[in-house]
């Protein structure tokens, strides 16, 4: 059983590499130049904020759509190119083209489409998306579906190193981005739904060797969790693990087949040495399946990124219930929490609780509500850091074959891995969220490898009473209160840009890119329906002095088919409510790069 | 042997709801969602397999086909076959590994068929007590 979850990393190929500067330095060097859009989120701290002020609140009006290009797939299309220098990086879904375009020619200069096994489609729980590709040093980074991790020569899309960093037969496959930080790439794992046992890797960038990997779940050394010196958040004080924290939380082995995959946007502080990021779902999601709090699925964690030994972990989300991954990224920002200056952490988590922590120690300082229609828990008790669960609600006191209705959020969660952006100039954090409630049924399954382990059957829906089924917010990370609520009549599932020209834009699934003004998020100033369903993420670049913005559209992920799932209920009468069979009189399939820039003076 | 299944299942499609008395029917459903033990088991093999996520919770189809309307028109062999190999480009899976799926192949035919039919009107059922 333990061998099948024990993957080697195999360096397929290796190049020598002279004279390498730290990938820490040079990637530093990039996103130190707003012209560039140089990591996913711009920056290693995930705060998606742009520098760049020439499209602003007084001109964003006037903005056209400067180019625009088919990827040619068509299925979900998530996160954005890269942009460094002359050179764009762009991805697609699945079969994870990588095309490298030059912007002075509009040429594309090579393209590498891999050759990966149809087998792991269907194993992408949801849709066959990816998150996009990472720079440094001369060297592309292409997290493949088939858990396939390469290493592309950016001016020639040859591929310079490649490894293996899951087992695709046992449903580890792969659509996160990977993420360089110092000298490695952090990659993850998905399989959630499959029975992986999540785990965070860190490859040399070099030669692509594994420099550690450390297991959400199972005995201390594999989870490089030191009993004495790792800390997490326990009666009001930051304290030592203790020994054996994930196995005195399961049940006999389940930890094997546990989950707490790790498929999100991770973020790196350089004066912590620490990388961040969160672990998702326990499997199976029929909770009656797994007695124990399930640690350290649910959990943000930090890791130091030489070593991968854990800081400190903080659980969100004991026993789940409701697949409430903790996935979603952690953005790192210096704010003002009760009354101090804190290097904070801030995590809009599917559960839908926003927490601030101090990022330095884990500690637990701000958790509130960032939606209210969130019902599961009536709130996050401070001293232990443990939502207080309402009854009616939990479909573990339930039970079984038990039907239980009208939980809030709905398993998308108050908002999935579309990520937010921190706009530094105010303070607020502008959160693209969903909401969505849900029935949750949970059932027996039994674990086969290599086939799903879900067990729960779902149906979502709008919150009673209401028809829009997001709102794009404005949050403030140390009251713990939205600042300002704009509704959308579909969950946002766009990753938000803002910038130093006073802009927060955002896609939506009818397809639309939208620019508001970030003092005032229902003004909106720029409105642009694009030939697809926005689940992307904003992003912006500078070239030869002007200024673009752009985003993928292409509608799927569990955006597309996730809201689908409510909209028929079953003989109850309540018939369609509405989501994806109106999504459907908006937009269809179709991946593709819609770039904005001011007209020509 | 794949003759004779084409065989049996014409028969199967033939009789419908409609079978003679000797022919067993596909599936017997009782007010629209109790069904036989043996459907029952296909309602379940439905959910353990986690069809849902592509077909739908009601099989009205997501990612993956609606069912009730594939079913129409799918011949039983072709079903067979489709749940067997996938159709992994499609983003349909091969169950083949899966017992509960391989042995309950026929039940899970019969309950998603009587979906199809309009004779079993909501995607839960109950067993006949």
């Amino acid at each position: 059983m333990r061998s099948k979850f024990c993957y080697l990393a195999v360096p397929l190929a290796l190049v020598a590499v002279t004279g390498i500067a730290q990938a820490n330095s040079d990637v530093e060097k990039n996103i130190a130049n707003p012209a560039n859009w140089a990591m996913q989120a711009g920056d290693m701290y995930n705060q998606r904020y742009s520098k760049l002020n020439q499209i602003n609140t007084g001109n964003v009006g006037k903005m056209q759509v400067a180019w625009t290009f088919s990827t040619g797939v068509l299925r979900g299309h998530e996160g954005s190119p890269l942009v460094i220098g002359d050179m764009m990086y762009l991805h697609s879904a699945f079969p994870n083209k990588v095309f490298a375009m030059d912007l002075n020619t509009q040429t594309i200069k090579w393209k590498y489409e891999p050759k990966q096994d149809p087998a792991v489609i269907p194993q992408m729980c949801c849709d066959t998306v990816n998150r996009g590709v990472a720079y440094a040093e001369g060297k592309v980074f292409l997290q493949q579906a088939d858990s396939t991790l390469v290493a592309l020569d950016a001016k020639s899309g040859k591929v310079i190193w490649s490894v293996k960093n899951g087992d695709p037969s046992l449903g580890a496959v792969n659509t996160n981005a990977p993420h360089v930080f110092k000298d490695k790439v952090i990659t993850g794992i998905s399989g959630g739904e499959w029975g992986v046992r999540g785990f965070l890797a860190a490859y040399n960038i070099r030669d692509g060797s594994l420099a550690w990997k450390g297991y959400s779940t199972g005995p201390d050394d594999e989870m490089l969790i030191d009993p004495n010196t790792t800390t997490t958040w326990k009666d009001g004080k930051v304290q030592p693990v203790g020994a054996d924290s994930s196995l005195s939380t399961w049940q006999e082995d389940q930890w094997k087949i546990g989950g707490g995959t790790t498929w999100g946007w991770y973020s790196y502080d350089k004066a912590q040495n620490m990388v961040y990021y969160g672990t998702g779902n326990p499997s199976t999601w029929n909770p009656a399946q797994r007695p124990g709090d399930n640690k350290w699925s649910m959990s943000i964690w930090a890791r130091d990124v030489d070593t991968g030994k854990v800081k400190w972990v903080y659980q969100m989300t004991p026993y789940d219930e409701w697949d409430f991954d903790g996935i979603n990224e952690m953005i790192l920002a210096d704010i003002n929490v009760k009354g101090k200056m804190t290097k904070a952490l801030v995590h809009f988590d599917r559960n839908g609780f926003g927490y601030t922590l101090d990022r330095t120690n884990g500690a637990l300082l701000v958790a509130q509500k960032y939606d209210p229609a969130v019902n599961w828990a009536t709130h996050v008790d401070m001293k232990s850091g443990r939502p207080q669960v309402v009854p009616k609600y939990s479909t573990a006191q339930n039970g079984p074959e038990k039907n239980t209705t009208g939980v809030c959020p709905a398993a998308l969660g108050s908002k999935d891995q579309q990520p937010a952006a921190f706009n530094p100039n105010n303070g607020m954090f502008y959160v693209p969220t969903n909401h969505v409630c849900m029935d949750y049924e949970p059932f027996a399954v039994e674990y086969v490898a290599g086939q799903p382990y879900v067990g729960a059957t779902l149906a979502m829906y709008p919150p009673p009473g209401e028809k829009n089924m997001g709102n794009f917010i404005v949050w403030d990370a140390n009251a713990g209160k939205i600042v300002q609520s704009k509704p959308e009549k579909f969950s946002v599932w766009s990753g938000v840009l803002t910038t130093a020209g006073g802009l927060a834009c955002y896609g939506t699934l009818e397809g639309y890119l939208k620019c508001v003004d970030a003092k005032n998020i229902n003004k909106e100033l720029f409105k642009f329906k694009t030939p697809s369903g926005i689940i992307g993420n904003v992003f912006t670049y500078q070239h030869k002095g002007q200024q673009f913005i752009g985003v993928y559209s292409g509608i799927g992920g569990w955006a597309g088919i996730g809201l689908a799932a409510g909209l028929e209920k079953d003989a109850d009468g309540l018939g369609a409510v509405g989501g994806y069979k109106e999504l459907a009189n908006y937009t269809d399939l179709g991946g593709s790069l819609t770039v904005f820039a001011l007209p020509p003076k | 042997m794949k003759c004779l299944r084409i065989i049996f299942t014409a028969m199967l499609f033939s009789c419908g709801l409609a079978c003679h008395a000797d022919e067993p029917p596909l599936y017997k459903v009782e007010d629209g969602y109790k069904v036989d033990a043996e459907t029952m088991k296909g309602f379940r093999t439905w959910r353990a397999a986690a069809c849902d996520r592509c077909h739908g919770a009601n099989q009205q189809g997501l990612v993956g086909p609606s069912l009730i309307e594939r079913l129409k028109t799918l011949t039983k062999d072709e079903f067979v076959t489709t749940v067997t190999e996938g159709r992994l480009v499609k983003g349909m899976p091969s169950f083949k590994t899966s017992n509960t799926v391989m042995s309950n192949i026929d039940h899970l035919y019969a309950y998603l068929k009587g979906r199809s039919d309009g004779a079993i009107t909501r995607s839960k059922v109950e067993e006949i007590k």
